[in-house]
């Protein structure tokens, strides 16, 4: 499973947070105060107890006394209910109660041991406070205190809490998404002078200014892109001196291998095959150069221009001495491309070079699209490239099977190469096919500007 | 030839002899500045990089005084360096090492260039306030006579006979360089050099448009 980003993570974090503080407060401040409501009930209702415990000990101590009458005297309220207990008989003032049932025993047995209590009950599903007050030798005073109004209290109040502890982590969330959003904006910025600096444009600089936090994020990649950029045009000049310092030479020994080669026929044998070897190797060695200092900068970006592509690949071909015709143009292949003139023209020479020394030929030179984008084929009769050896044809110095067999002195092994690097210049992607009815098909997939 | 390298001077001497042709050759630009004044050569070699004034320079101070055709042959191989010598008003440019039977390709072609127009062109194409002269060798504007290179000239004949049509740069390097195959970038600075001298406005080209990817062409 894919990890949660950063932001998700920290938005998910204030949200908990907020969370847990807010649902802990809640239940501190609502224990805090249903705990202090329930004292305060229990005191003043103890009160009125006692004091309805003196009234009926005064009502009873006459002769014959009427319990019923005692206890109609009480002023009990709404929420009171009074049970006089008198030698095992109940007393209330309202038919049942049920009061009687549900006196709990241990409040039965601290009262008859001669000694007050309270204890909270449920009563028919009921919250309720049982108070009970000896009056004398199997004589005592039970009154319940029914809470449900309290409890009605309670419970807006629990929901309350509830509501702003779920509001509070939904700010957290909300505090959190827009915090790492802030936090994470400089980083973007960041990202894009990073993507620009890969795109070529070595200018890209942060400014340490705007986000005094990250300034030294920015200076340490200002410093990176700095070296970086002095390093590259270190290795630009250098290349530029290297390309100068055996372009030189080697028109010293193209000219002067000219010359050898015209006298050829004055040559005795000897001297005529040592010369023929020299001019020979110095063609190499020049074609070697030249591709060698080509690959050294095809990793520049493509330098892209409309290209009528269909005249393109049919000079390709008349300047190998191939018919035109080879040519196949799909009918939806469209005429101009944005490609980089230069290096599609190496691109389809190389290809159709490759072709010629190792495939026996190019057949057709296909110029088409597909939805993966534009589509460049060079198909041959040759032998084919093996599954194995497809994707290593296209590293550097690697020669087609064949060349062996004929001394190793064909092409300089980079070709396929210098293919490779400038499609990928491109943006696009080369892989060798077999060509149904044999032979190779080398496909050149380029991506459309339009796409 | 106007050549530093002394091993690379001496071998292009012996190649260009070879084929027949008289090189006459100078280390330095000053040196071969000199010898053009005294005794014009009928095409000048030049490298890029010279001592003291440079091939750039160089190539620009000869074309102060002469459209004798200039051919660059230097090891500078990028478009910048490129593009900047054909603007300074090369006439062709190639890339060390050059085989001897390009380089004398080139100058055949650049020869036959510089050889007057064969006798069935018109005597006279007049595109608005433009008259081209293929026969004489003129061209006017409003009037007044314009100084073209030999290579500008054959490029402004060959557009403004076919005024109204597209020419690629293909079919322009065939018909006025005689390359069958060649470097684009060459019509494209020579068209480049032809509007700073026909176009009020070079930055927006009205006697002179590009169609774009296809080539160029001169309204009728």
């Amino acid at each position: 499973m894919r990890r949660p980003g950063l932001r998700t993570r920290v938005t998910a974090g204030f949200a908990v947070g907020a969370l847990l503080v807010s649902a802990a407060m809640a239940l501190l401040s609502y224990q805090v105060t249903e705990r202090y409501l329930l004292d305060e009930r229990e005191r003043s209702a103890g009160r009125a107890v006692l004091s309805d415990a003196g009234i009926v000990r005064a009502g009873l101590s006459g002769d014959d006394p009427d319990e019923l009458e005692v206890l109609r005297s009480l002023d009990t309220g709404a929420n009171r209910r009074a049970l006089l207990l008198r030698e095992g008989v109940p007393y209330s003032r309202t038919v049942d109660s049920g009061l009687a049932r549900n006196l709990p025993d241990s409040l039965v047995a601290l009262v008859e041991r001669g000694e007050p209590g309270v204890q909270r009950v449920r009563i028919n599903d009921r919250p309720a406070m049982v108070f009970g007050v000896p009056l004398g030798p199997s004589t005592a005073l039970y009154e319940v205190d029914y809470l449900h109004e309290l409890d009605r209290s309670l419970k807006a109040l629990a929901l309350v809490l509830t509501l702003a502890a779920a509001g509070t982590a939904g700010a957290g969330a909300l505090l959190g998404w827009y915090a790492s959003r802030r936090v994470l904006r400089p980083l973007s910025t960041v990202a894009d002078a990073a993507r620009d600096i890969a795109d070529g444009r070595l200018s890209a600089r942060l400014d340490p200014e705007t986000e005094p936090d990250l300034a030294r994020l920015a200076a340490s990649f200002n410093r990176m892109v700095d070296q970086l950029s002095a390093r590259m045009e270190r290795d630009r000049r250098f290349a530029a001196d290297v390309s100068h310092e055996l372009r030189s030479p080697l028109q010293t020994l193209s000219s002067a291998a000219s010359v050898l080669q015209r006298r050829s026929a004055n040559y005795d044998e000897r001297t005529g095959l040592a010369a023929r070897l020299l001019v020979e190797e110095v063609d190499r060695f020049q074609e070697l150069v030249t591709d060698l200092l080509e690959l050294a900068r095809s990793d520049q970006p493509a330098d892209v221009a409309a290209t009528d592509i269909a005249a393109l690949a049919r000079q390709v071909c008349r300047s190998r001495g191939l018919p035109a015709e080879l040519v196949v143009v799909a009918p939806d292949a469209g005429a101009l491309w944005q490609v980089d003139r230069r290096r599609v023209e190496q691109v389809l020479a190389n290809l159709v070079d490759n072709a010629q020394a190792h495939g026996g030929g190019a057949v057709a030179v296909r110029v088409g699209r597909d939805p993966g984008g534009h589509v460049l084929e060079v198909d041959d009769e040759g032998p084919g490239v093996s599954p194995a050896d497809r994707d290593a044809i296209f590293d550097r110095f690697v020669r087609g099977r064949s060349a062996g067999a004929r001394g190793n002195t064909e092409g300089t092994g980079l070709g396929l190469a210098l293919v490779a690097q400038h499609v990928s210049a491109h943006g696009g992607t080369v892989q060798v096919l077999d060509r149904p009815g044999g032979g190779a098909r080398f496909r050149v997939v380029l991506p459309r500007e339009d796409a | 030839m106007i050549e530093d390298d002394d091993r690379i001077r001496l071998a292009l001497t012996l190649a260009l002899e070879d084929e027949g042709y008289v090189v006459r050759s100078a280390a330095t630009a000053e040196e071969g500045l000199l010898s053009q004044r005294r005794e014009p050569a009928d095409t000048v070699l030049v490298d890029l990089m010279l001592p003291g004034i440079d091939g750039f320079q160089c190539i620009r101070e000869l074309r102060r005084t002469d459209d004798v055709p200039v051919v660059v042959i230097s090891a500078r191989d990028d478009t910048h360096d490129i593009v900047a010598a054909l603007e300074a008003g090369a006439d062709d440019y190639l890339v060390k090492p050059a085989a001897t039977k390009e380089l004398t390709a080139r100058l055949r072609a650049l020869r036959r260039r510089a050889r007057p127009l064969p006798a069935a062109q018109p005597a006279e194409l007049v595109l608005g306030e433009l008259e081209v002269r293929p026969l004489a060798g003129e061209v006017l504007l409003r009037g007044e006579q314009l100084t073209l290179t030999r290579t500008e000239f054959r490029l402004l004949s060959e557009l403004a006979e076919h005024a109204g049509q597209v020419l690629s740069r293909q079919q322009l390097l065939q018909r006025v360089w005689e390359y069958d195959f060649g470097d684009e970038r060459l019509v494209d600075v020579h068209v480049g050099r032809l509007r700073q001298k026909i176009e009020d406005n070079p930055g927006s080209p009205q006697r002179l448009v590009t169609v774009r990817g296809l080539g160029y062409k001169m309204p009728r």
